[in-house]
């Protein structure tokens, strides 16, 4: 069949390039071997170290090794490493391998090992200043700092210009000794601390400290120069108040312990910090009184949060679900807010802050679902007030999760119990409704969440895109259409408004998808549905917990607790902390909190008007 | 109970006495008041009176039965007091009555949704939709479902003579006459027979050791619960001889379903037994629940298994296999009927008395904890 052209190649006839083209279309081919893109690429075979044990002499002074992981080469081997790879278990020996190192007498080594941790020079954040300080005998040394975490003006004006101008040294000081001379007499930053451990001076570089090795000396002055470009303090975003202070956390871990502090003026307030992720080291504060907080609450809050052994958990939202006790229920665990006075309230009532560094919202635990249900500024506001917009709450939050199912069960069985002329009224709309009444309601429903996320995520731009695509469109046209009826879409606004009056951003959430469920259940077995939800609701909630406290606390289980649960009383009659938080003092004020109020000692003195 | 999470569930005073309430009362959505009115006449509201004086009587023998041997069920007892085999047997029956009373119960509270809400769902469906809620419940444990019922006790209880009053315009109080109705013997006679309307208080008894609390406190929980549940039934049953008079009261199949159909305060407040559809089919839910984990509780005490969730699977097809064995609603009803009244005073009421009357007779148990 083959013929030979001109060129004396051989050329297949057509029909032959024709059965070999459906051949290959209908039989399996072996795929071309392409070099994909994987990110798996480090290969993280034990290092020799690692596989004789041999790890003591690794700290032996001067002894550095290439430090640098080596890298596959790319090629017919990688499908192959990657699989065995994915199968090893979460080692992270081999991950910081500087870890183990001490600092070096001689400026060359620390120098290569800065440039070897750092991949320089191909890292272009990391700065290395070499310098020479101006002592009697004047010795080289080099700073090390992070452009863009530490602060220009400290570096020059608080580090290199005192080790360079300034270092008149009176004495001849011995070169053992000169760190700490230089941090007594030379450098006048408010932080200097000297370390010998690569693994300290690593870690501080990279939070916006400078490092200055000397050469000569095994130790390093290292010297707080952090300075970022930050956004200052600014209002809350989603816990807005009329009444009440209108800062917010920020995204700077010491700052927000800052404004904490500075709301509770205390010595007993403890700061500690920890650090989570073995490859980025977040910084997680936890903040308590340490006379008030049960201690067996801040010890399970610290043990949980050292236990966690992850690469990267860099958002409060990401170590809210790595702590919190029950993971697949739709009740959030751990509340969450952003506001200084509400995080400060709380801590006085012996709950435990967490806070993180790179993050404006705070964890609060243990919660409770009326916490949740509650806003600051019920507080604030008088006794009356506050309970009106708490009784409110509480209304809306069952509307929330029933109002689409009662609709539907009303209007697929228990269509006696509208009145004549209201069930006339619906009816008439359904008229030209061409859906039954759940896919109608599911239709709405969906639509309004996705309104609902579009408007999280649309640009502010095109913003009012949104307004008339969901008012107009799905609203007015959507009726007019005769798609759903005019009632239903009452029902959908009613839900969505209340909904939004659910203070806690989680717990909205949670309202809002347990109420597909709802009217799932609902268009199935009616009010029996609905029956049968709620009691899976309630006892599933009723069986969690939060950091050990039941979440209905203090009603299921019912413990004492003072007025200020749905509704609240007047502060004046908060006596006691909740019992559930197990605090160290119960007691919050005295009976009588109000001294100027003064019981009549005699009976003789009641005549007046009542002042006395 | 002899395992170590029974250390771990402490179960308060409130939840204690709304467990029991519910445990008690739930039937008032069922046929009871229809069967006071059959037994008593206008008089029915007295049986219930009297049963729970007797009733009242029987629990205090049992609790100075518990304060004997404080911190141990009544199944524990009745092994130490009658001895390995004859304590054993009484448990068996304490279990066979409570399965075979739970799964009745599941029965008639389906037949009940089926009359009043959805009359096209097959009964074995809707038994099969009460039990996915009580297995979840049970699942997650007597904690919760004892938390649930104290939480939901107020508004059943809010629900229910929500209903009583916005009868107020259909009460006559000469339907009550003549005020001994069938007569003074019969109104004795059930009035005795029917404590077993009382005598799952016997729940305390067996729940005793996940109780936080004493024997002597355990007698007033008893008691309180006795008197509220009696009082909400004698309400309930005078209002609903006094709405739907004598004769056609003994023949509506759920009373209370009847009552909240006749309420018509005006053109728009009316026909709101959808509303309270949602009232009695959650305590439904409450009450089969307990009695499920509770039957899974005797269970795993008598055969001293750790665990009693494992055995939930197993418990669930027996009770709807149960459940499901009677023909048809009258035979249910009928059976029911006959389970109470000749039977269960005597498991629930006689037989643990008579195992107080051996304790005391052969001197067993901690007569110092009576002082204590």
């Amino acid at each position: 069949m083959a013929d030979v052209n001109d060129n004396g190649q051989k050329t297949d006839s057509f029909l032959t390039q024709m059965k070999n083209a459906v051949i290959k279309i209908i039989t399996f081919q072996k795929p071309a071997a392409t070099e994909g893109f994987i990110l798996y690429g480090i290969d993280d075979t034990p290092q020799d170290h690692e596989v004789t044990g041999d790890t003591g002499k690794e700290k032996k002074r001067g002894k550095k090794k290439p430090l640098r992981v080596k890298r596959t080469v790319p090629g017919e081997t990688q499908e192959k490493d990657v699989r065995e790879q994915s199968k090893k278990e979460y080692n992270r020996e081999g991950l910081h391998d500087y870890r183990k190192l001490l600092v070096d007498p001689g400026l060359k080594t620390n120098k290569r090992c800065i440039e070897e941790i750092y991949s320089l020079p191909k890292n272009k954040d990391i700065i290395i200043r070499d310098l020479i300080i101006s002592a009697e005998q004047p010795r080289e040394a080099f700073a090390v700092f992070v452009e863009g975490i530490s602060n220009r003006d400290t570096v020059n004006e608080d580090v290199l210009k005192p080790l360079m101008l300034m270092a008149k040294f009176e004495k001849n000081v011995d070169i053992m000794d000169m760190a700490d001379y230089i941090r007594k007499h030379v450098i006048y930053s408010n932080q200097v601390d000297i370390h010998d451990k690569y693994e300290d001076i690593i870690d501080k570089i990279n939070y916006g400290s400078t490092a200055v090795f000397i050469d000569g000396s095994p130790r390093c002055l290292v010297i707080e120069t952090k300075g970022w470009d930050r956004r200052s303090i600014g209002k809350p975003e989603t816990e807005q108040v009329i009444r009440g202070p209108h800062e917010a956390f920020n995204e700077t871990l010491r700052s927000n312990t800052g404004l904490l502090r500075k709301a509770i003026r205390n010595p007993n307030l403890i700061t500690e910090i920890m650090k989570i992720g073995e490859r980025n080291k977040t910084d997680v504060a936890v903040m308590y009184l340490e006379d008030l907080a049960s201690p067996r609450l801040v010890e399970e809050v610290k043990r949980r949060i050292e236990s966690i052994s992850t690469d990267y958990a860099g958002e409060t939202g990401v170590l809210e679900q790595f702590i919190e006790d029950h993971p697949f229920r739709p009740v959030p665990q751990v509340m969450v807010t952003e506001r200084p006075d509400r995080a400060a309230s709380f801590i006085m009532d012996g709950k435990v802050a967490i806070l993180m560094d790179g993050n404006p919202n705070v964890l609060i635990v243990p919660t409770t679902l009326f916490t949740l249900l509650h806003s600051p500024e019920d507080y604030y506001l008088r006794m009356p007030y506050g309970n009106v917009v708490r009784f409110l709450r509480v209304v809306s939050s069952f509307l929330a999760v029933m109002t689409p199912g009662v609709y539907v069960a009303i209007t697929t069985f228990h269509q006696e119990m509208i009145p004549t002329d209201l069930i006339l009224a619906v009816s008439a709309a359904r008229e030209t409704v061409p859906f039954p009444t759940i896919i109608e309601v599911f239709l709405m429903e969906f639509a309004f969440e996705m309104i609902r996320e579009a408007g999280v995520r649309i640009p502010g731009v095109i913003g009012n895109t949104l307004g008339i695509v969901g008012a107009l469109i799905l609203g007015q046209a959507a009726v007019q259409a005769g798609i759903v009826s005019p009632i239903l879409i009452i029902v959908v606004a009613i839900t969505g408004l209340a909904s939004f009056a659910i203070p806690n951003y989680s717990m909205s959430f949670a309202f809002r998808g347990v109420r597909f469920i709802f009217t799932a259940l609902a268009a199935v077995f009616g009010f029996f549905g609905i029956s049968a939800g709620l009691f899976i609701l309630l006892t599933s909630i009723t069986s969690m917990k939060s950091f050990g406290v039941p979440i209905l606390s203090p009603i299921g289980p019912r413990t004492k607790t003072g007025p200020d649960v749905v509704l609240r009383g007047p502060v004046w009659s908060m006596e006691e902390r909740p019992d559930f938080l197990d605090t160290l003092e119960r007691r919050r004020q005295p009976d009588i909190s109000r001294g100027w109020v003064k019981p009549l000692l005699n009976e003789d003195k009641q005549g007046g008007n009542g002042d006395e | 109970m002899n395992n170590s999470d029974s250390n771990l569930i402490k179960l308060g005073h409130s939840e204690a006495i709304a467990v029991t309430m519910i445990f008690l009362g739930s039937k008032a959505f069922l046929g009871y008041p229809r069967m006071m009115a059959q037994m008593g006449a206008t008089a029915g509201w007295i049986i219930i009176l009297l049963s729970s004086i007797f009733s009242i009587a029987f629990w205090l023998i049992i609790s100075s039965l518990l304060e004997r041997f404080p911190g141990k069920s009544i199944l524990e007892i009745n092994e130490v007091v009658l001895g390995k085999y004859l304590g054993f047997g009484l448990n068996i029956i304490a279990l066979l009555y409570i399965i075979f009373s739970s799964s009745l119960l599941l029965r008639l509270f389906s037949e009940a949704v089926i009359l009043t809400a959805l009359p096209h769902v097959p009964i074995s469906a809707l038994n099969f939709l009460f039990l996915i809620p009580m297995f979840v419940a049970a699942y997650l444990g007597l904690e919760a479902i004892s938390r649930s019922a104290y939480i939901s006790l107020p508004f059943i209880m809010a629900g229910t003579f929500a209903v009583l009053v916005f009868l107020y315009p259909f009460w006559d109080i000469t339907e009550l006459y003549p005020v001994l109705g069938a007569g003074a013997w019969p109104l004795l006679k059930y009035g005795f027979l029917n404590t077993s309307a009382f005598g799952e208080v016997l729940i305390l008894a067996i729940l005793a050791p996940f109780f936080s609390f004493g024997p002597e406190r355990l007698r007033y929980a008893g008691i309180t619960s006795i008197v509220i549940v009696a009082v909400s039934l004698i309400l309930i049953t005078v209002v609903y001889l006094m709405v739907i008079p004598m004769p056609g009261a003994t023949e509506n199949l759920v009373p209370f379903y009847q009552l909240s159909r006749t309420i018509y305060l005006g053109r728009y407040y009316q026909r709101l037994e959808s509303v309270f559809i949602l009232f009695w089919t959650f305590t439904a839910f409450l009450r089969l629940a307990i009695g499920y984990i509770t039957a899974a509780l005797i269970t795993r005490e008598i055969f001293k298994i750790p665990y009693y969730r494992p055995l939930l699977p197993a418990l669930a097809v027996i009770i709807l296999s149960l459940a499901l064995t009677p023909e048809d609603v009258m035979k249910t009803v009928e059976l029911e009927k006959q389970l109470r009244l000749f039977y269960g005073w005597i498991i629930t009421f006689f037989l643990p008395s008579s195992v107080g009357a051996a304790a005391y007779l052969l001197k067993k148990g901690d007569r110092r904890g009576k002082k204590a």
